[in-house]
C-alpha cells in the first residue's frame, strides 16, 4: 500500500495508543480495533477509517489466502491442522471468518474457537469470529480492513474462512491474494453440480479426507485436473493445482503450502500480485462508495419516514417500482 | 343388590356426559373442551385422562409374566418379593481416605453394594499433578493416580463379597485395571469379581464429554474390556449402557430409552467385531437409567426397554435367555433437584424412587436433596439412602412383582413408549447406527433442542417447579453443606505420585508402558487391558496409562454445534422478553455493536447442558454468544475473551470449580491488561460461597433455578455499568 497516503486528520491520544499498542503486535488493541472497525456506529466509523488509515504504511506484508469448502469438507479440521503447522515453522497467523448469515432476532452465536481447539491455545495464533452485520457487502469491508490491522500487528499469513455458502466466496476471493477450495473426495461424480463460478476464482483445489478410500480419491483428482483443464485459469502463469489431503492425520499439509508459497512466488514475480491488490483496492474502493450511498440515503430522514409506506403501496401495486424510487431518491437528490 | 348392569367400558358415552358436567361454565363448546383434557407428553405421547379396559384390546404384551420374556414385566420370577433390589449409594469423597470410610459406613447401615464417584481428572485420564487440572483434583469424586490410592479406596471391603460399581468411562483401562490389582493383593480372585464398570463411551461424546480418545481407538477399548472380562471375569458387568446422562442433559424418556438401546446395539456390534459369540457377552451388559418426576412416563420407560431389549437380542441372534434380558441400575434425576427450598427435594427423590423402584430396576442411587447446591453432606446422604431403606422394609411395596400390570394407562402407556423409541431407533440405523448419529452431530442436537425447550416452558411458567417458578418463598434458609478443600486434596495427591515415582522400578514401568503403546499401535498384538494390568501392577499411574495410549490414539476434540431458536419461539411473546430486547437494541445504538459474552467451561467437568442452554437461550434474545471450547484453563478463556473483546464471561460451574477457577480467571483478566471484561458465573453454587465468588471479581452469580431472562437482565446491567454509554 502507499505509505504517502492520507487522511488530512490526525488520532484523538486514546486511537493513537490503541495504534501504538497494536503495532507493537499486542492482543488486546488489535482486539479492540477489530472491534471499532465491526461498528456500526457513526462515530465509530470515522474513527476506524483514521486508525485504518494511519495503519495502513504497515500492512501489505501477509500472504493472503482464503478458504472455502462446502460443510462437511472438514474446513475447521483443516485450518487447525495448517494452522499448527505454519506456527511449527515461525508464522504467526491471524484467521478470520465471513459468516454472511443473519438470524432474526439479531444474535449470534460465534462458535470458530471450539472448532479450532488445539489452535487458539497458541500464542501465535489469532482467532476472531465476527457476528453477521446483515448485508454481506458491509461484513466484506470490515473484514478486510480486520485484515489489515491484523497485518499491522505482524502476523505473516491471514486466513480468511466462508463460513457460509454461495454468494461469500466470491466476496472473500475479491479481498485475498490467493483463494482455496477444499472439496471432499466423494464430489468427483458431481463435479457439474458445484456452482461453476466457485471453480472459476479458486487458484488451487484441495481434496480432503483422502485417506477414507485412496482409490476414489485418485479418481477425484484425476477428474479435477481434468475439469479445470478445461477452465479459463485465474491467470495465465498459473495451472490450478489440485492437491489431496488427510486434514486429521495431517497428510498433505505441506504440499498445500508450498502451492501457495509457489504462487505467491510467481504472482510476486510477474507483478501480478501488485495488479491484483490494486485491483482489489479499487473494488474495495466502488463497494465502499455503494455502501456510503445506501447508508446516506437510508439516512435521511424523509426516506426513514416515507420508505414503509411507498414500500407497502409498491406491494400492494398502488404505484410502480420505478415511481417510487424516483419518488424517495428525490429527497436526497434534493439535499445536495 | 339388583343384576342390573353397572355401566362398563362399552358406555364410554355415559362417561363423557358425566364428564361433561365438570366443564367450565364459561366453555362454549364442552365436547371440544373434553378433547382437550389430555396431557401431551415431552415426546409427544398423548395421555387421556381416562384409560378403561377396551385400551388393552389390541396390545401384544399385556398379559405376560415376569421372568419370561419379552420382559416386561422383570428380568425375574419373583423380583422384589424375595430378593429388593440392591440399594447402591454413588458416592466419592476427594481422597480415598475419606471415601473408604463413607463405605465401610454404608455397608454397616443398610447400604449393599459401593458405587465409586471419580473426580474430573481421574476421568479424563491426568494425575493430579498436572497443571492442567489445578482446579479440579478432588472435584466430584475421589481423586486416583494409581493402584496405591485403589488399596486405600477398597481397604477392609472385601471384594470378592461386595459388588463395586465404578463410574468411569474416559480412563477406563487404568481405573479397571487399578480395581483388579487391588483385589490381587487382597488375594481375591478376578473370576470371584463382582461389579460394573460403565465404559459406556458413546453417551460420553454425545452428553457427558468426559472422553479421551476419539470414538473409534475408544470402541477398541470397550471391545477390549469385553474380551477380557468374557475370559476371566465372568461375574463382572463390562459395560453400563447409560440412558442416565442423556436423560440429564434434556432428552423426553423416549429420546433417553432409544438413543440407549441404540448405543447398545453398537456394543453389541463391537463385541461381536471383535470376534466373539453374541451370547459370551450379552448376558454382561447392564443399563443405567434415570428417573426424573414424570411418574407414570418412567415407570412405562423402564418397562418398555426391557420389550425392546428382547426384540434387538432376538435380532442378533442370542440363544441364551439370559443375552436378551434388560437388568439396570437406577437413579433419580439429578436435574430435578431445586436449589430453592431444598427439602422439597427429599419428597420429589421419593417419588422418583417409588417409579424406579415399579418400573423394576436391580439397583438404585438415591439423589441427597442439597446436590443441586453441592456435593451430598452426612445427613443428606443419610436420608437419601433411607429413602430406600423406607420402601423396602416399610411399605411392602416390595411384596408384588410389577403392581402396574394390568393397568389399562401402564399397560396402554408401555407399548407407546415402546414405539414411539422404536422409531427412533430405526431413524438412527437409517443413519448408519449411533455412532454415525454422534459423530455427526445429530443426536446431541436433538437433547440440546429437548433441554431448550424445557427450559423455556420453565421460564415462562409453562411448566411448574414448585419452589421455583411457583410458590416461591421470600426468604431461603441456608443449608449446611460439605465444603471441599481441593488444594489440601491435590497437596497429599501430589505427594504419594512423588512417593510411588521414587520407590517403584521405573525402568520396568517405562517397558511396561512401552508394549502398551506398541499394542494400541498393533491389535493384534495383544489386549489393551491385559497390558494395562501388567503396567499398573509394577506401579504405572493413571496419568501414565493414558499417555501411553494417547500417543497412538490422540486426545478427542469435539465439534461444538449450537442449535437456535427453540427457546425463543416459546417466550418471545412475553412482554419482559421483549423489554430485554429492547434493551438490547438500545446498547447496540449506544455500543455500534450487539452484548458479547463468552460462554466459558473451565476445568475438566463436562456437563455442558447449563451452558449450551444459555447460550443458545441469549443468543435468541439478540446477544452475541462466544461459545468457549471445552476444558479451558482460565489462562486461555482470558486470552479468547480478550481476542474476541467480549464485554463479559459467563463461567459455568456444576462441580465446585468456582472457588479456584473464577479467581484465576478473574487474575488472568488482570494480568492481560483487561479486567474491564466482567465476570459472571452460573451454576451449582452454594448461597455460602456467593460472597466468596464475589469477592474474587465476578459481577452476578446464578445458581440453579434462575430464569434465563433473569440473568440476561442482570448480564446487560452489569455489562451496561462495565460499558457506559459514551
Amino acid at each position: 500500500m502507499d505509505a504517502k497516503l492520507s487522511t488530512g486528520d490526525t488520532l484523538s491520544a486514546e486511537d493513537q495508543e490503541l495504534v501504538d499498542g497494536l503495532l507493537a503486535g499486542k492482543r488486546r488493541p488489535l482486539a479492540k480495533t477489530i472491534t471499532l472497525i465491526e461498528s456500526t456506529l457513526l462515530a465509530h466509523q470515522q474513527r476506524a477509517r483514521k486508525v485504518v488509515a494511519s495503519i495502513l504504511p504497515h500492512t501489505g506484508r501477509a500472504i493472503r489466502v482464503g478458504i472455502s469448502g462446502v460443510p462437511g469438507a472438514g474446513k475447521s479440521t483443516f485450518i487447525e491442522v495448517l494452522g499448527i503447522w505454519l506456527i511449527e515453522h515461525g508464522h504467526k497467523l491471524a484467521i478470520l471468518a465471513v459468516d454472511p448469515s443473519s438470524s432474526l432476532s439479531g444474535g449470534s452465536i460465534l462458535g470458530d474457537k471450539t472448532r479450532m481447539e488445539m489452535l487458539c491455545q497458541h500464542e501465535e495464533a489469532f482467532i476472531r469470529p465476527s457476528p453477521s452485520a446483515g448485508s454481506l457487502g458491509g461484513v466484506a469491508a470490515k473484514t478486510r480492513e480486520a485484515m489489515l490491522a491484523c497485518e499491522a500487528a505482524g502476523y505473516d499469513v491471514i486466513l480468511v474462512e466462508t463460513v457460509g455458502v454461495g454468494q461469500s466466496e466470491t466476496t472473500v476471493a475479491g479481498m485475498v491474494d490467493m483463494f482455496t477450495l477444499l472439496q471432499l473426495p466423494n464430489q468427483g461424480d458431481e463435479l457439474q453440480a458445484i456452482k461453476k463460478g466457485i471453480v472459476e476464482i479458486a487458484d488451487l483445489v484441495a481434496i480432503n479426507k483422502v485417506d477414507l478410500n485412496p482409490h476414489h480419491a485418485a479418481v477425484c483428482i484425476a477428474q479435477w485436473k481434468q475439469a479445470l483443464h478445461m477452465l479459463r485459469p485465474t491467470s495465465p502463469n498459473w495451472t490450478v493445482p489440485v492437491v489431496g489431503l488427510s486434514a486429521l492425520n495431517r497428510i498433505g499439509v505441506d504440499e498445500f503450502w508450498g502451492a501457495i508459497e509457489k504462487f505467491h512466488e510467481t504472482m510476486t514475480k510477474t507483478g501480478e500480485l501488485e495488479q491484483k491488490r490494486r485491483n482489489q483496492a479499487l473494488a474495495w474502493m466502488w463497494s465502499m462508495i455503494e455502501g456510503g450511498l445506501k447508508q446516506f440515503f437510508r439516512n435521511d430522514p424523509r426516506v426513514e419516514a416515507e420508505l414503509p409506506k411507498v414500500a407497502q403501496q409498491v406491494s400492494q401495486g398502488q404505484i410502480t417500482p420505478g415511481a417510487a424510487s424516483e419518488k424517495l431518491l428525490d429527497y436526497v437528490r434534493q439535499k445536495s | 343388590m339388583s343384576n342390573e348392569k353397572l355401566p362398563d367400558s362399552s358406555n364410554l358415552d355415559q362417561w363423557k356426559q358425566a364428564a361433561l358436567k365438570s366443564a367450565p361454565k364459561t366453555s362454549t363448546d364442552p365436547a371440544k373442551w373434553l378433547e382437550g383434557v389430555k396431557w401431551v407428553t415431552p415426546e409427544g405421547l398423548e395421555v387421556k385422562p381416562l384409560y378403561t379396559k377396551k385400551d388393552l384390546e389390541n396390545l401384544e404384551f399385556s398379559d405376560t409374566l415376569p421372568g419370561f420374556p419379552p420382559y416386561v414385566r422383570g428380568p425375574q420370577a419373583t423380583m422384589y418379593s424375595v430378593r429388593p433390589w440392591t440399594i447402591r449409594q454413588y458416592a466419592g469423597f476427594s481422597t480415598a481416605e475419606a471415601s473408604n470410610a463413607f463405605y465401610r459406613k454404608v455397608l454397616s447401615t443398610g447400604g449393599q453394594g459401593v458405587s465409586v464417584a471419580f473426580d474430573l481428572a481421574t476421568h479424563r485420564g491426568y494425575d493430579s499433578d498436572n497443571p492442567r487440572v489445578v482446579g479440579d483434583v478432588g472435584k466430584a469424586g475421589v481423586a486416583i493416580d494409581s493402584v496405591e490410592d485403589m488399596k486405600i479406596l477398597f481397604n477392609e471391603i472385601p471384594l470378592g463379597k461386595i459388588s463395586v460399581s465404578m463410574t468411569m468411562n474416559g480412563a477406563v483401562l487404568p481405573i479397571l485395571a487399578g480395581y483388579i490389582i487391588a483385589a490381587e493383593e487382597q488375594g481375591v480372585e478376578q473370576k470371584d469379581l463382582n461389579g460394573t464398570i460403565q465404559n459406556d463411551i458413546l453417551k460420553e461424546f454425545m452428553v457427558r464429554n468426559t472422553y479421551i480418545y476419539p470414538p473409534s481407538p475408544s470402541m477398541r477399548i470397550v471391545g477390549d474390556i469385553f474380551r477380557y472380562t468374557a475370559k476371566n471375569m465372568p461375574r463382572f458387568n463390562s459395560i453400563s449402557i447409560s440412558g442416565y446422562h442423556i436423560s440429564e442433559a434434556g432428552a423426553s424418556q423416549a429420546l433417553e430409552l432409544a438413543f440407549t438401546l441404540a448405543d447398545g446395539i453398537e456394543y453389541v456390534k463391537t463385541g461381536i467385531a471383535s470376534g466373539m459369540d453374541v451370547d459370551d457377552f450379552a448376558g454382561r451388559l447392564s443399563f443405567f437409567w434415570a428417573t426424573g418426576i414424570n411418574f407414570y412416563l418412567e415407570i412405562a420407560k423402564m418397562r418398555a426397554a426391557r420389550l425392546l431389549w428382547h426384540r434387538i437380542m432376538t435380532n442378533f441372534g442370542a440363544k441364551k435367555e439370559k443375552s436378551k434380558m434388560l437388568r439396570t441400575h437406577t437413579q433419580t434425576s439429578g436435574w430435578s433437584l431445586t436449589e430453592q427450598d431444598p427439602y422439597n427435594n427429599v419428597i420429589r427423590t421419593t417419588i422418583e424412587a417409588l417409579s424406579a423402584v415399579f418400573g423394576g430396576t436391580q439397583s438404585l442411587h438415591t439423589n441427597s436433596f442439597d446436590e443441586a447446591i453441592a456435593l451430598p453432606s452426612d445427613t443428606s446422604s443419610r436420608i437419601a439412602r433411607n429413602t430406600q431403606v423406607i420402601i423396602q422394609e416399610e411399605t411392602h411395596i416390595c411384596s408384588v412383582v410389577d403392581p402396574w400390570a394390568g393397568s389399562y394407562l401402564m399397560e396402554t402407556l408401555t407399548q407407546q413408549m415402546a414405539d414411539k423409541a422404536w422409531s427412533i431407533i430405526e431413524e438412527v440405523q437409517t443413519m448408519g447406527g449411533m455412532v454415525k448419529a454422534i459423530e455427526s452431530g445429530w443426536a446431541k442436537m436433538q437433547v440440546e433442542s429437548c433441554a431448550a425447550e424445557t427450559q423455556a416452558l420453565i421460564d415462562s411458567g409453562k411448566k411448574v417447579i414448585v419452589g421455583v417458578n411457583k410458590y416461591r418463598l421470600p426468604k431461603e434458609d441456608l443449608v449446611d453443606i460439605l465444603e471441599v478443600d481441593n488444594n489440601a486434596v491435590r497437596i497429599s495427591q501430589v505427594a504419594r505420585l512423588d512417593k510411588i515415582r521414587a520407590t517403584r522400578d521405573s525402568k520396568a514401568v517405562q517397558e511396561a508402558l512401552d508394549a502398551l503403546t506398541a499394542v494400541a499401535e498393533d491389535p493384534s498384538k495383544g489386549n489393551l487391558l491385559d497390558m494395562t494390568i501388567k503396567a499398573v501392577r509394577l506401579r504405572a499411574t493413571v496419568g501414565e496409562v493414558s499417555d501411553a495410549l494417547e500417543k497412538v490414539f490422540g486426545r478427542y476434540r469435539a465439534t461444538n454445534q449450537t442449535i437456535s431458536g427453540v427457546y425463543g419461539a416459546i417466550v418471545e411473546t412475553q412482554e419482559s422478553w421483549k423489554a430485554i430486547q429492547a434493551d438490547i437494541k438500545k446498547f447496540e445504538e449506544a455500543h455500534g455493536r450487539r452484548p458479547r459474552l463468552m460462554v466459558a467451561k473451565l476445568g475438566q467437568d463436562g456437563h455442558d447442558r447449563g451452558s449450551k442452554v444459555v447460550a443458545t437461550a441469549l443468543a435468541d434474545l439478540g446477544f452475541d454468544i462466544d461459545v468457549g471450547p471445552m476444558f479451558q484453563t482460565p489462562e486461555e478463556a482470558a486470552r479468547l475473551a480478550i481476542e474476541n473483546d467480549v464485554h463479559a464471561i459467563g463461567c459455568s460451574s456444576l462441580a465446585a470449580g468456582h472457588k479456584t477457577l473464577v479467581p484465576q480467571l478473574v487474575e488472568a483478566l488482570k494480568k492481560q491488561g483487561s479486567d474491564d471484561i466482567i465476570v459472571v458465573v452460573g451454576g451449582v453454587i452454594p448461597p455460602q460461597d456467593y460472597d466468596a465468588v464475589f469477592a474474587a471479581g465476578a459481577k452476578a452469580v446464578f445458581g440453579p433455578g434462575t430464569r434465563i431472562e433473569d440473568a440476561a437482565k442482570k448480564v446487560l446491567e452489569e455489562i451496561n455499568k462495565a460499558f457506559p454509554a459514551k
